[in-house]
């Protein structure tokens, strides 16, 4: 990406060039505005053509402090200030919630990081929530959140030390903290969360949730539209690799860069051995590679993930950790093709534990019954 | 440490890490797990009836090898009451199928079943030498390859038998669901996942009752079993398999799928068995799948050295995915530019002697092939989503031009031309196999 590329001119202006962008030389004016209106373009929907004066619509971006988060933030500021500057008014609001990890994870950023990135982009209305907070009953979704009691913290660290490898503890982590941000995005009345996953997130993501045995919620993951969880997803970046992403993080003034939390990515945590490794890194070096040499191919994952439509049967049951919908034949990891066993399809534990295949996979059955509800 | 017991009889000492999921068994409860597995696939998919002439796909490696034994067991324990046959593939390659065929010939002695082997030369009229010969030593890849997919299914009818049975495992349908993932190929995709593979034309072919290669039913019996697994029952049961890996490396996108696999493995030993699930399920969501699945008569890779080629010469590791990266940023720049996107699924790449239609299957453009409907070669009946197979386009590229090779197109850089071309003129008076 940071190729001089002496002698090069830019594609779009006829500058001197100094990023490659796929294959074409760009200056770093045409960059930042080519990641820009990838972006924005994805948001037709929310234009201020689309929103009534006196109904605001709220739009709700989860941070992580990771690259591709604060890159959304920053070019949403962007986009909402110039529409403020054209006509007076935005498209919608913006809300952001960031989601404190740092119970299970030492090295994760927390409030004192988010206090920086408030000051750089003023804008939003923000709140925070933790993760321990599925255990809290109440609403997540109002600004402050009130003391910890303990009492969520002692259920938290009671289900991750029942879950049985960095795989399982990951996978669970990041379903908490799915359901914890549309909680937030329902209380505090958004229609849409803007995630920030790029393309190559997305292809790990495509891939890492097929390794887990999740390929039939894949259209609910990775599609831009209407979710089980009653609001839409949208993942604005999703035409945009990781290391553009970054490239832009450090050619932006002030550059993103210092803000960006490295470990804030849910796959992070560094290979120490084979053992510790989890699919979610795996699949994270796997396209980190990939993009090296082949961004289309990368890119061609996620259109062809994209493609999968969602189950024609609207099936009344959730699971009880991801909760999406399933059949009953996607109950448990028992009664399908590859189940060798000639133990009865579904047994009747399996159907009253409302896992599905995936999560049966990543929670122990000593440690369904710590889950949040 | 204190010897555990198995954790399953809890009698004998435990010996055996299972690899599926890491249960220590004694080695004669892993070998009746094993085998109980496999029964039970087989019932629950109704994969046979009674009276049945099934044939075999046998390499002599060890996937067919663990398959004939299990089947011959479990046929005798459970009285299915089929016939099973071996059949074995020469693509004729002077040399390369010498040892896995001396493997097969005693595998028929030891179990007791009738082999048949039949070349190329029989099933298509050219062995691969000769194709070499003729195309040079780029591209046959793409010969072998296509001729291989329909092999078995012409060497069953050949047998007059309807069914035959692969040694494909759950490793190779896992790293087929990857793999196709990372190309863009739903379809085929949802092909792989189907453990029952059958022809369209089925119904049509049944009145005349002679078994052609168009109404083969394929099926794969160890879809569900582990390679490690498969290669602890040969081991424990100490049978006699050709154990040489293939030696050529597999194309890019496979190979990547390959490393991710064993690796996803490492992290989670289920992995292997909740990617095929995921591909099962994935298969349901595809856009129009519902006349396509379960009927795609084409296992894609038919033989258990699913990636590899007899003679690979030219092939180059990563040039698949050059290509294909170079295809999709053409696409996407002409659709940045807003020109009309040609879809160019047929692009013929810089082969010069191969006919037009002799792509490489990776060259599909995705876009295309979601949309793309299965229907069948118009000369032999094999399913094909062109009106003439690729096998027959091959064959037609191959037959036209086949009188300039009689008289002597000498490959310059081919010093065997002259041994490879005797060779080949006692392959076409007729080497039965048998
Ligand atoms: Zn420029
Ligand atoms: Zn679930
Ligand atoms: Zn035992
Ligand atoms: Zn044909």
């Amino acid at each position: 990406m940071d190729n001089p590329n002496h002698g090069q001119t830019c594609r779009r202006c006829g500058l001197a060039s100094s990023t490659i962008v796929r294959s074409e030389p760009l200056c770093q004016v045409c960059f930042v505005k080519y990641v820009s209106t990838k972006t924005v373009k994805r948001l037709e929907t929310f234009a201020v053509r689309h929103s009534e004066p006196d109904k605001e619509r709220r739009l709700l971006l989860p941070l992580s402090m990771g690259v591709s988060s604060l890159t959304l933030l920053h070019i949403l500021q962007g986009h909402l200030n110039r529409q403020i500057e054209r006509t007076g008014r935005t498209g919608f609001s913006l809300h952001v919630v960031f989601v404190d990890c740092s119970i299970i994870d030492d090295a994760a950023p927390t409030v004192v990081s988010l206090r920086t990135v408030q000051e750089r982009f003023p804008g939003p209305i923000y709140s925070t929530v933790r993760l321990e907070d599925i255990f809290k009953t109440q609403d997540h979704g109002h600004g402050e959140t009130e003391p910890n009691d303990g009492s969520a913290t002692a259920k938290l660290f009671a289900l991750f030390s029942a879950l049985p490898s960095p795989t399982s503890r990951i996978d669970v982590a990041s379903n908490i903290l799915t359901r914890l941000v549309v909680d937030v995005a329902l209380s505090s009345s958004c229609e849409a969360v803007l995630w920030g996953d790029s393309t190559t997130r997305l292809a790990e993501k495509t891939l890492s949730e097929t390794a887990k045995g999740r390929g039939f919620s894949l259209p609910w993951q990775i599609g831009d539209g209407s979710t089980p969880f009653g609001l839409a997803f949208h993942y604005p970046l999703r035409d945009l690799l990781k290391k553009e992403l970054v490239a832009h993080a450090s050619i932006v003034s002030p550059p993103l860069e210092p803000l960006v939390n490295i470990s804030s990515s849910p796959a992070h945590q560094v290979a120490v051995s084979a053992k510790n490794t989890t699919i979610d890194f795996l699949m994270k070096q796997y396209f980190e590679s990939v993009e090296e040499n082949y961004p289309s191919i990368v890119a061609n994952v996620v259109r062809t993930a994209t493609k999968l439509e969602t189950s024609t049967s609207t099936p009344e049951r959730r699971c009880r950790l991801c909760k999406m919908p399933i059949t009953e034949d996607l109950l448990g990891i028992h009664g399908w093709g590859g189940d060798e066993t000639d133990a009865v399809p579904s047994s009747g534990a399996e159907l009253g534990h409302g896992l599905c295949y995936g999560c049966t996979r990543s929670v122990p059955v000593e440690a369904i019954d710590l889950l949040p509800t | 440490m204190a010897p555990s017991p198995c954790a399953l009889c809890h009698t004998n000492r435990a010996l055996i890490l299972r690899p599926k999921n890491h249960q220590k068994l004694c080695k004669p409860c892993f070998i009746n797990t094993f085998e109980a597995e496999i029964h039970h696939i087989i019932t629950a998919n109704k994969l046979f009836h009674r009276g049945e002439r099934i044939a075999i796909g046998a390499s002599g490696g060890k996937d067919s090898t663990v398959l004939a034994s299990v089947l011959k067991t479990l046929n005798e324990r459970y009285d299915y009451g089929v016939e099973l046959v071996l059949l074995s593939i020469d693509e004729g390659i002077k040399g390369y199928r010498d040892d896995s065929l001396e493997t097969v010939k005693r595998n028929a002695q030891q179990y007791n079943m009738p082999l048949t082997i039949l070349g190329y030369s029989e099933l298509y009229g050219w062995t691969m030498d000769q194709v070499v010969e003729q195309v040079g030593k780029k591209g046959n890849c793409t010969y072998c390859g296509v001729f291989r997919r329909q092999a078995l299914d012409r060497g069953a009818a050949k047998l007059g038998v309807q069914h035959v049975v692969t040694g494909h495992n759950a490793d190779d349908v896992a790293e087929t669901v990857l793999m196709n993932l990372l190309r863009g190929d739903l379809p085929r995709l949802s092909r792989t996942t189907s453990i029952v593979t059958s022809t369209p034309s089925a119904v049509a072919n049944a009145e005349s009752g002679v078994p052609n290669h168009t109404n083969i039913k394929r099926s794969k019996p160890l879809k569900y079993a582990y390679e490690k697994e498969i290669v602890l029952y040969a081991h424990h049961k100490q049978l006699d398999y050709f154990s040489t890996e293939c030696i050529y490396s597999p194309e890019a996108f496979r190979g990547s799928a390959r490393a991710l696999i064993k690796n996803l493995e490492r992290v989670r030993p289920s992995a292997i068995l909740d990617v095929v699930k995921s591909g099962e399920d994935m298969a349901r969501l595809i856009p129009g799948s519902d006349e396509r699945c379960g009927t795609g008569g084409c296992a894609t890779n038919t033989t258990e050295e699913a990636g590899g080629c007899g003679s690979s010469q030219g092939r180059s590791t990563g040039g698949e995915m050059a290509d294909m990266e170079k295809r999709l940023q053409q696409n996407d720049n002409a659709a940045d530019h807003g020109l009309e996107v040609e879809i160019t699924t047929m692009k013929t790449p810089r082969k010069k002697n191969a006919p037009k239609k002799a792509t490489h299957a990776s060259t599909q453009v995705p876009r295309k092939a979601v949309n793309q409907t299965m229907g069948q070669c118009t000369r032999c009946g094999y399913l094909s989503s062109q009106n003439v197979c690729k096998a027959c386009t091959l064959l037609e590229g191959l037959n036209k031009s086949r009188p300039k090779a009689s008289i002597g197109q000498v490959d310059a850089e081919d010093d065997e031309t002259s041994t490879s071309h005797l060779s080949n003129t006692m392959n076409q008076v007729g080497i039965s196999g048998d």
